[in-house]
């Protein structure tokens, strides 16, 4: 008999059973299920030693102190410090990723810092009589301040500029009444943990166009036609009736007077969404001065840095003069628009900025140079505007610098020859030497006065888990509040009135951010606006369109929202460096369909 | 856990803190509010009125541990939601899923979430996830839990100390630890001493669509009676016909 | 007709010889530890227990393979005269590279065990679950299951687990069967992260 092909499948078949018998093909089965769940590309998060490591959150003037859960040195999460006089153990969302800034997909990356060096010395040496070389510290306050002002103190025609830094701070916890003209108090204002900290024992009232989240919060939101708060402040000056001033300002006459009434019912304080507004002026009616609104106090400086150039005003620069503008972009800070920067240029002016964004003044100079991000680099944080205390906090790094990077102060020092140094070091060492204050440790909250710590413990405690503050020292009253430089142009043919509702500081944020922005509707991303019904109506757009938002400086594309919460006759945008391009000049604009 | 709305101003940081902690990825490219990943998320409430009546609040909604018939432990083909005796909170096992998203449809409060697509981080930011939770693959449903990695080192921590109980102090959510305005609180319910178990007795305190019975363990509580309102989910105007 | 049914049989037969026989010996590989460490050494000549570089820390967490500066400690210079010593210094201790150690008892990253709670309150041994790793000359070979990743000993050393003692293996089933023996309530959430 010859071997057939059924005998061959009979054989087959005799396997396929006998294998089922064996443990085989089950294991396999399992094996392929475990293989599918080890999908490559998912990654597995690195094991190790949990610590805790201290620093300061650099990303806004608060400074909030951070706890970082760290894995083998690396942050992993952060969070605030409790107990904590300051910020209270809170941290805003920006803060709370912070740890993922290094490794942002849109970082800069790389400068051409020879070419920079090389551009700024040619033109400094070849500059006309006249001409200045400028820093624009955008976060003014902080000890790197101080380098760039002996900088330009140490170069001839040095100017060193700001974005207008009031010189007050706000003491919340001496308030009843807080009467806010879109100060946004509840949302991106002072320390978060320090206003929530006292916000129990204050009235608040919100005057702004919009609903925003501190108006929804507030205890009495007043609708305020938008450009007329100078109008409500003079009602409340007693300058002029508060008949006049609800006709001007659409708020009711009951309103205005329950506001006029708690304002002067003693520690009232007056905020404004731009601290250098002249509405702070204010205060000076209501008794503030020296109660709720201090002079802002510094902590103590080397008696050597006394030589340093004074603060100036952007807008209050010379036109034409400046021929060398240098901008410290690296922490998100204010933002002068760059409106008010072009006119200051000399023809063949050089800007180099140094920054990790390709969205703020890296549009407009010609070089680009990459700034370190949080937390990589040492830096100090200077007072925020309800810092009533004296205080020096180090932001120690928690990681070394992802790509090369270049540190502005050291940049600047080295332009101006100033003599090599720590400044943090030589800074921390002046104020242990004056022997006042205490130093806070946060590993173990406990206090101790600075006279009784040697300056290296000092030092050690303020890098690792600490800071400085001096709490005793009378409030003096504040000098020039009010009496900002910033010139609004009115283009009243622009249909809508520009209100800043999303508060946006600008800067690299975490892609987590997405979860806010685009993964849920709790805030508006940069390209958003809101419009009313009827405006959406009259110029043809739809919820969710394209659109085009002009003002007399440029456009933008944006996205729209229809919301019938928002008035008509204003479109609500979300702040940043390319809106107030757009806006900062003049805030009224138009939306078209794109 | 309690939630304040009166005190809770959206400014998001629960839910930063939470994708920080359960290595919740960003939003790839296609993703909406309809297919991202938020185990907790605030949502923007408002009275239905036009400017300037129209007042706003803000409720974040996460999972809310339902205790009785607990609607997506009911219909879970694969056995992949657990109902933990002990502390009471619905564990979802992204690990046995199989992605029907039988779940999804049975939740009341939209509180689960579909993992769209593989988790993808920035170059480098793979390095700040936390070993204490493991990253899903795409196909799989999941849920807040509480932050089971932190109950977890809470018990580590315990054990190293020899004791079965945890200290309550150790165990804190990362939402409820990141909350700049104090409005989360979170403990144990069963535990009269506890501040939630307070805030679950105050008359301004209510739960979310608490007509269905599942017994949310998330007491809400707001002073403003459009917001306790809006909570209740009252019939829409003209369908009174309707069942349930 | 019959030369179909020994057709038949022999496949079986074939398949059978296979399942059982072969199947086992070729389903793993085996994979070299890095360096070839002695733990009869170090608990003789250096004295030292399993706590001495397998410890616990301050908040529970096991430190489960020792990192190098355990290592490096001790071995900044040669102790011995091993070859191995030499090797291992030469090409970790000095450039300061990590040894990649193959854990045996490597579990899927969803999985969350707790050492302080089975060692500490549970009173459990180590050489219950590992086997007298601590007493052996040499680290034994490690085996490797290629498509799923996992070591053999998690899976138990009999590929069709018959015969196999709750703690020779590190599966699910494993891990149940030990709580149910001892009484301990437990919930999924309570083992998987």
């Amino acid at each position: 008999m010859t071997t057939t092909r059924r005998n061959l499948f009979k054989f087959v078949g005799g396997g396929a059973a006998g294998a089922l018998l064996t443990p085989a093909p089950w294991r396999l089965i399992t094996d392929a299920a475990l293989w599918s769940e080890n999908w490559p590309g998912i990654p597995r998060p690195a094991r190790g030693e949990i610590r805790a490591r201290f620093t300061h959150c650099t990303l806004c003037p608060a400074g909030c102190a951070v706890r970082a859960r760290c894995v083998n040195g690396q942050p992993v999460s952060l969070a605030g410090v409790k107990p904590h006089p300051i910020g209270h153990g809170a941290l805003c969302p920006w803060g709370i990723a912070g740890h993922h800034l290094p490794y942002h997909p849109a970082r800069v990356r790389q400068g051409p810092v020879k070419e920079a060096v090389a551009a700024v010395a040619r033109a400094i040496a070849q500059r006309g009589a006249g001409e200045r070389v400028a820093v624009l510290d955008l976060r003014p306050g902080r000890t790197v301040s101080w380098t760039y002002r002996r900088a330009m103190a140490a170069i001839e025609n040095g100017l060193y500029l700001t974005p207008g830094q009031p010189a007050y701070s706000i003491d919340l916890a001496a308030a009843k009444t807080v009467v806010s003209f879109g100060a946004p108090l509840l949302d991106g204002w002072g320390t978060p943990g320090n206003v929530f900290a006292a916000r129990d024992h204050f009235r608040l009232i919100q005057i702004e166009p919009v609903e925003t989240r501190t108006a929804a919060l507030a205890d009495m939101w007043l609708p305020i036609r938008p450009g007329t708060e100078s109008v409500l402040a003079a009602a409340l000056a007693g300058e002029t009736t508060i008949a006049e001033a609800a006709r001007v300002t659409g708020v009711e006459e009951e309103a205005v007077g329950a506001v006029q009434e708690a304002a002067q019912s003693g520690s009232a304080v007056v905020l404004a969404a731009d601290p250098g507004s002249p509405l702070m002026s204010l205060n000076a009616k209501f008794g503030a001065l020296g109660r709720t609104v201090v002079a802002r106090r510094e902590s103590p400086l080397p008696d050597a840095w006394k030589k340093a150039a004074p603060v100036a005003e952007m807008a209050a620069a010379p036109d034409g003069a400046i021929r060398v503008l240098l901008i410290d972009e690296s922490l998100p800070g204010g933002y002068v628009p760059w409106s008010t920067i072009e006119p200051k240029l000399a023809a063949n002016a050089i800007v180099v900025v140094f920054s990790s964004t390709s969205e703020g003044y890296a549009r407009h100079a010609q070089y680009v140079l990459p700034a370190p991000v949080y937390p990589e680099a040492a830096e100090d944080i200077g007072p925020a505007i309800d810092t009533v205390a004296e205080v020096f906090r180090i932001a120690a790094p928690l990681v070394a610098p992802v790509v090369p990077v270049v540190k502005p102060g050291e940049f600047v020092a080295q332009m101006a020859g100033l003599p090599q140094g720590d400044p943090l070091r030589e800074r921390a060492d002046a104020i242990h030497k004056t022997g006042r204050g205490a130093l806070l440790s946060y590993a173990d909250g406990k206090s101790t006065p600075a006279k009784e710590v040697t300056a290296d413990d000092f030092w050690k405690t303020l890098n690792q888990s600490g800071c400085w503050m001096d709490e005793t020292g009378k409030k003096a009253a504040p000098s020039g509040l009010g009496r900002s430089v910033t010139r609004l142009t009115s283009h009243d043919e622009l249909p809508l009135a520009v209100v800043v509702a999303e508060f946006n500081r600008g800067g690299l944020a975490s892609p987590l951010m997405s979860k806010l922005e685009r993964e849920s509707n709790l805030r508006m991303a940069a390209n958003r606006v809101v419009l009313s019904p009827a405006d959406a109506r009259a110029n043809g757009i739809e919820s969710g369109g394209r659109c085009l938002l002009e003002t007399a400086c440029g456009r933008m594309n944006v996205v729209a929202t229809i919301d019938a919460g928002v008035p008509s006759g204003v479109v609500e945008v979300a702040g940043g460096p390319r809106m107030a391009d757009l806006c900062g000049a003049s805030r009224r604009a138009r939306v078209v369909r794109a | 856990m309690s939630i304040d709305i009166d005190k809770c101003n959206g400014c998001g940081a629960c839910m930063v803190a939470c994708a920080v902690e359960n290595n919740i990825p960003p939003a790839p490219e296609a993703a909406n509010d309809r297919k991202g990943i938020t185990w907790i998320r605030v949502y923007k409430v408002d009275n239905h009125r036009a400017y300037p009546e129209r007042r706003t609040a803000f409720v974040p909604v996460l999972c809310q541990q339902c205790g009785h018939d607990t609607p997506c432990a009911h219909v879970c083909p694969q056995q992949a939601v657990d109902v933990d005796p002990a502390t009471g909170i619905v564990g979802q096992m992204p690990e046995r899923c199989l992605g029907c998203r039988y779940c999804m449809v049975a939740c009341p409060y939209h509180a689960r979430y579909f993992n769209w697509w593989d988790p993808k981080w920035p170059a480098g930011m793979e390095k700040t996830l936390n070993p204490d939770v493991a990253p899903r693959m795409r196909g799989v449903v999941e849920k807040c839990n509480f932050c089971h990695g932190r109950w977890h080192a809470a018990q580590q921590k315990a054990a190293a100390a020899g004791k079965r109980e945890i200290d309550a102090a150790d165990y804190v959510p990362a939402c409820v630890e990141a909350c700049p305005t104090g409005a989360l609180r979170f403990g144990d319910l069963n535990d009269a001493s506890t501040e939630v178990a307070h805030d679950a007795q105050r008359p301004e305190s209510f739960r979310l669509l608490e007509k269905l019975g599942t017994e949310p363990k998330i007491h809400y509580r707001s002073q403003r009676d459009w917001v306790r309102e809006i909570a209740s989910a009252p019939r829409p105007e003209g369908k009174d016909g309707l069942r349930g | 007709m019959i030369r179909g049914k020994i057709a038949f049989a022999s496949g079986m037969l074939v398949a059978l010889a296979g399942g059982w026989l072969a199947f086992p010996r070729i389903l793993y590989q085996t994979r070299l530890q890095p360096v070839d460490f002695s733990h009869k050494v170090h608990a003789e000549k250096a004295g030292a227990k399993c706590e001495d570089c397998h410890s616990f820390r301050d908040d529970g967490t096991y430190a489960g393979i020792p990192t190098l500066d355990k290592c490096s400690g001790c071995h900044a210079a040669a102790m011995g005269t091993t070859a191995a010593e030499k090797t291992f210094i030469d090409q970790y201790v000095t450039p300061n590279r990590e040894p990649q150690w193959l854990s045996y008892a490597r579990q899927p990253e969803n999985v969350y065990f707790s050492h302080v709670s089975h060692v500490k309150l549970g009173q459990v041994k180590c050489e219950r679950c590992h086997g007298n790793e601590g007493g052996t000359g040499a680290l034994r070979p490690y085996q490797q299951d290629p498509i799923s990743g996992y070591s053999r000993d998690i899976w138990g050393r009999p590929v069709n687990r018959i015969g196999l003692r709750t703690e020779g293996g590190m599966k699910m089933d494993d891990c149940v069967n030990c709580h149910r023996r001892q009484g301990l309530e437990y919930s999924c959430m309570g083992c998987h992260k």
